[in-house]
């Protein structure tokens, strides 16, 4: 508990005084989300703006009135407004792809990381993190589609029975149980990712059998303090919703907007902490100091002598 | 002819006669019975038809049963009857019935039947059909299909007799039946070991218009029979909770481990029973008008922490009923928390109904268990007493029900909170019953064939929603008042009775005093959409053209336009209410028979909101959110909704990040 205690302290150390890295990811999913809504936005104001009627759903939220209005033709669908939020969605997911490497480096570095130095390893790695990637998609992919497959199963076999709570308990019990194992894939994926940024691997199988090792052998501090950030992470969305609940009137559209964006911006903060964390791990126990011996890549070719 | 001549032809008439009648007609002792036991009333409240007098055993283990029906039919048509039709519903769980055909097409209760199960399968055999006096005519009945061409749909069997009964005859049917009972399906069957017994014996058709009204099994509608008196044994293992409608006469013990408990019904028209080992059993009461209501509500285990609540809706309905509408006659009322899982939820027969309800429904959401209950027991009222021909005039059961449930959930919990009031999120029965008619507005009218609605959503929006919103909305033209003394009166008038649209149509002009045919024919028989809007609007200065103009708020003066415009085809007179910017409010009354209206004014001051049915009486309108038009933009419920959107948006960016990278 003690190692967790200083793992997570550590972690939290790390992202802390790489706050930056946060705002910039919030703004940069704010500023997609923002894109994704336009077309949602854009229908709602079309029949909202002038009528009274929309008061229903300003003053409280009366669902009765927000179906109808769904359902109004000129509204428009809603998958068209549905796309472009799931498109979004994707590319935010790219963006962390993209510059999460810079992030690993920043994070195992012990000053500020400039900025050149942060696109560098961002640039470097881009196609590391794509394999990485695929290899944990086909990996959390087959093992979720085994595990949720048998839970199907198993809520499935608890609904024949006449105890009406267990299928209930069966699906949260087992979900808690997916939630850990790919936590644990997570890890694993989080160390090679550090590890193919702060050794400059090239060949990723490396990093992944390394981050597999690693996890392995210390499974029980990093799935525990991956598990307490996650757990601050649950607490911080209850309290949002609670605080979104009790203290923001219904008509408060900036109250809404501050309380839910303080909230989300809190949430991912805690993705980072456990990145900082797996960070903090990875120099600690894998790793030499690599962040002095990255070498910048020459900008132009070396002449090439006839 | 001679006198003496005239006596020989009527003696021989007579004589002839005698034989016809006499075998068939009215054996010795039988009558309906006049039995009050199960009534809050010394006399018979219906003009009693039938007797059933059954005798059923159950296998918990086949899910099957096996019984015998005595059922006296007394011929009340004023003429001689040789034709007998009978429901045999259980046979619709079969692959080529029409209820599946129907139900395959357009899913029904959470089944879609995209792959026969055999669990789905059930049956009702008949192994041996004897008119008393006339002799078995199991090898003569005849499976019919009055409502399409489905030669493989067996939910209708018809017998003709050797012999004719005569007008005000009696006949007697005795009848061995063996049922196989389906997993759950349109709320009857078993689940587990939980059973539903509903829809399972052989029913006689309604004579009803001079012709037999006996329609085949269909996916939505399945209600129709005559008013008598139940007597039914059922023999259960020793280890069921046992509930069926009416009065529990005895519970005995047998040797082989079985229990018969016998039940007896007056005056209702169907019978439903249900056995579980794990109910448990509330008892209370409710005093009505015409005497106790003994209550008896079966509860899952599970589910026990509910049933006061249970309890508290269902007193609070009747009471609503009994105030309003008038009294519940019956001695008992059986209420049925289903087994979860099972298509067994929300359903109704007389004096007893399911309800349904699940271990985490929280206070604030009725659109569960209250809905259900106060849903079903409003069926005691539309459908039970008041015998309306469900297959034909669905609206006039589930519509004047869907109606009644407004009123009474919105007086318990709410107009805007009486289906949902939880963390802020609110929604009203009567603006679901709008959401459920808006979709379909146009596809059918009310007045139609059950069976022939375009498909499901159109059945449920309009038999439920359009109904109710075109009653609330009748309502605002005579007067809430008025409108519960059309319902009061009808259900005293027509209650124990078939009544038809017209008798309820007419119930309501009468007790009006008002021609409303022009209403009717648009709502009931039509299928007229309702739409109005302000089209536009617009405030010029009297003195646009002079250069330099500045306008001035109190000083200078207006032309002000208004366009009223009525897009759907539903002529309905409005009130509109036009609000300008120094306080004025002006009201104006169109009788919406032209397409559209303006109009002007000139004033000292500009439009600042107009509004149709300013007093939000109408609750059919098509499209709400063009009623009004304001002049400046209010662009905070479009912000909110947004910022929603982008919330939600921003988690599940952040969610796909957090796993995948």
């Amino acid at each position: 508990m003690n190692e967790n205690t200083n793992l997570v302290s550590a972690g939290a150390g790390i992202a802390g005084r790489n706050k930056r890295y946060v705002v910039w990811f919030y703004l940069l999913n704010l500023a997609f989300a923002h894109f994704g809504a336009a077309a949602f936005n854009d229908s709602a104001h079309g029949v909202l703006d002038h009528s009274l009627y929309a008061d229903k759903l300003l003053h409280g939220f009366n669902l009765a009135v927000f179906i109808e209005l769904l359902a109004r033709p000129e509204f428009g669908a809603l998958p068209s407004a549905r796309a472009p939020a799931m498109i979004f969605g994707v590319v935010f997911f790219l963006a962390s792809l993209l510059f999460m490497p810079g992030v690993l480096l920043g994070y195992a570095s012990d000053h500020r990381l400039p900025r050149d130095e942060f696109y560098r390893a961002c640039g470097r790695n881009v196609w590391r993190f794509v394999r990485l990637f695929l290899l944990f998609a086909v990996i959390a992919g087959i093992i979720a589609g085994i595990l949720f497959g048998a839970l199907n199963a198993l809520v499935t076999a608890a609904d024949k029975t006449s105890n009406e709570r267990l299928p209930f308990f069966t699906q949260i019990l087992g979900t808690g149980v997916i939630f850990l194992v790919l936590t644990v894939i997570r890890i694993w994926f989080d160390l090679a990712q550090t590890d193919v940024v702060l050794r400059d691997q090239h060949a990723v199988r490396k990093s992944v059998a390394a981050g597999f090792r690693k996890t392995r052998r210390s499974l029980g501090r990093l799935l525990g303090s991956y598990v307490v950030i996650a757990i601050v992470a649950l607490a911080v969305l209850v309290a949002g919703i609670l605080l979104w609940k009790t203290i923001v009137p219904p008509s408060s559209v900036v109250g809404a907007f501050i309380v839910g964006e303080a909230t989300l911006l809190l949430l991912l903060a805690t993705r980072f902490w456990q990145r900082a964390t797996a960070v903090a791990f990875y120099v600690r126990e894998m790793a030499e100091p690599v962040v002095e011996e990255a070498r910048p890549i020459p900008i132009f070719a070396a002449p090439v002598v006839p | 002819m001679p006198v003496r001549l005239r006596l020989a032809v009527c003696l021989l008439a007579l004589l002839l006669a005698v034989p016809v009648f006499a075998q068939t007609g009215s054996p010795a002792g039988m009558a309906i019975p006049a039995t009050t036991s199960a009534i809050n009333s010394p006399t018979p409240l219906s003009q009693r038809v039938v007797a059933y007098d059954m005798d059923a055993k159950y296998n918990a283990k086949a899910h099957a049963l096996d019984a015998s029906e005595t059922l006296t039919y007394h011929n009340l048509t004023g003429q001689p009857l040789d034709t007998f039709p009978f429901h045999l519903y259980l046979n619709a769980f079969q692959p080529t019935s029409t209820w599946m055909r129907e139900g395959k097409r357009e899913g029904t209760r959470g089944q879609d039947f995209k792959k026969w199960e055999s669990k789905s399968y059930g049956a009702e055999e008949i192994k041996s059909f004897e008119v008393v006096g006339q002799g078995d005519f199991a090898s003569q009945l005849q499976y019919i299909h009055p409502d399409d061409d489905n030669k493989d749909d067996r939910t209708v069997v018809q017998v003709h007799l050797l012999k004719p009964i005569p007008p005000d005859g009696y006949i007697q049917f005795k009848i061995k039946f063996h049922d196989q009972f389906p997993e759950t399906l349109e709320r009857t069957g078993w689940n587990r070991d939980f059973v539903l017994g509903g829809q399972w014996f052989p029913k006689v058709g309604v004579w009803w218009h001079g012709a037999w009204n006996c329609h085949q099994f269909h996916a939505y509608t399945e209600f129709f029979a005559d008013f008598g008196v139940y007597d039914v044994k059922l023999t259960v293992p020793q280890y069921e909770v046992v509930g069926a409608a009416g009065i529990e006469v005895s519970s005995l013990n047998n040797a082989d481990g079985t229990k018969t408990v016998s039940y007896h019904a007056d005056d209702i028209h169907d019978f439903a029973w249900t056995a579980s080992p794990h109910y448990l059993i509330y008892n209370d009461t409710f005093q009505g008008s015409m005497g106790p209501v003994k209550l008896r509500i079966m509860m899952q285990p599970g589910h026990w922490s509910q049933v006061e609540r249970q309890a508290r809706v269902l007193k609070e309905s009747m009471d609503h009923f009994d105030r309003w509408y008038g009294a519940y006659p019956y001695k008992t009322l059986t209420l049925v928390d289903p087994d979860p899982g099972s298509q067994a939820f929300g359903m109704e027969y007389p004096t007893f109904i399911t309800g349904g309800t699940t271990w985490w429904e929280p206070e604030g959401l009725h659109l569960g268990s209250a809905e259900a209950i106060e849903h079903e027991f409003g069926h005691q009222y539309w459908y039970g007493m008041v015998a309306t021909n469900e297959f034909e005039d669905a609206w006039m059961d589930e519509g004047i029900n869907q109606y009644t449930q407004i009123k009474v959930m919105d007086s318990m919990f709410g107009a805007s909170t009486s289906v949902l009031n939880l963390w802020g999120i609110t929604a009203g029965e009567r603006d679901l019953a709008r959401v459920m008619y808006e979709g379909v507005a146009d596809l059918d009218p009310m007045a139609k064939n059950g069976w022939q609605y375009a498909d499901s959503n159109s059945y449920a929006g309009v038999t439920y929603g359009k109904t109710a919103a075109m009653l609330l909305t009748l309502e605002s033209v005579i007067g809430e008042d008025t409108m519960r003394q059309a319902m009061h009166t009808y259900f005293l008038r027509y209650r124990f009775t078939h009544p038809t649209k017209e008798d309820f149509l007419k119930t309501i002009e009468e007790v009006s005093g008002r021609d409303l045919r022009w209403y009717f024919n648009q709502a009931v028989y039509g299928t007229q959409v309702l739409d109005y809007e302000v089209l536009k609007i617009n405030s010029t200065p009297v003195d646009w053209y002079k250069e330099n103009l500045k306008e001035k708020k109190g000083q200078t003066e207006y032309i002000s336009n208004v366009w009223i415009h009525r897009k759907g085809e539903f002529v309905l007179p409005v009130d509109v209410e036009i609000k300008f910017d120094n306080g004025d409010k002006v009201r104006q009354h169109w009788d919406g028979q032209d397409r559209w209206v303006r109009y002007a004014y000139q004033k000292k001051a500009k439009i600042e909101s107009v509004e149709v049915d300013p007093d939000h009486k109408i609750q059919f309108d098509r499209n709400n959110f063009n009623n009004s038009r304001t002049a400046e933009v209010n662009g905070a419920p479009a912000r909110k909704l947004t910022n929603y959107w982008t919330c939600i948006s921003q988690f599940f960016a952040q969610f796909l990040a957090w796993w995948l990278v």
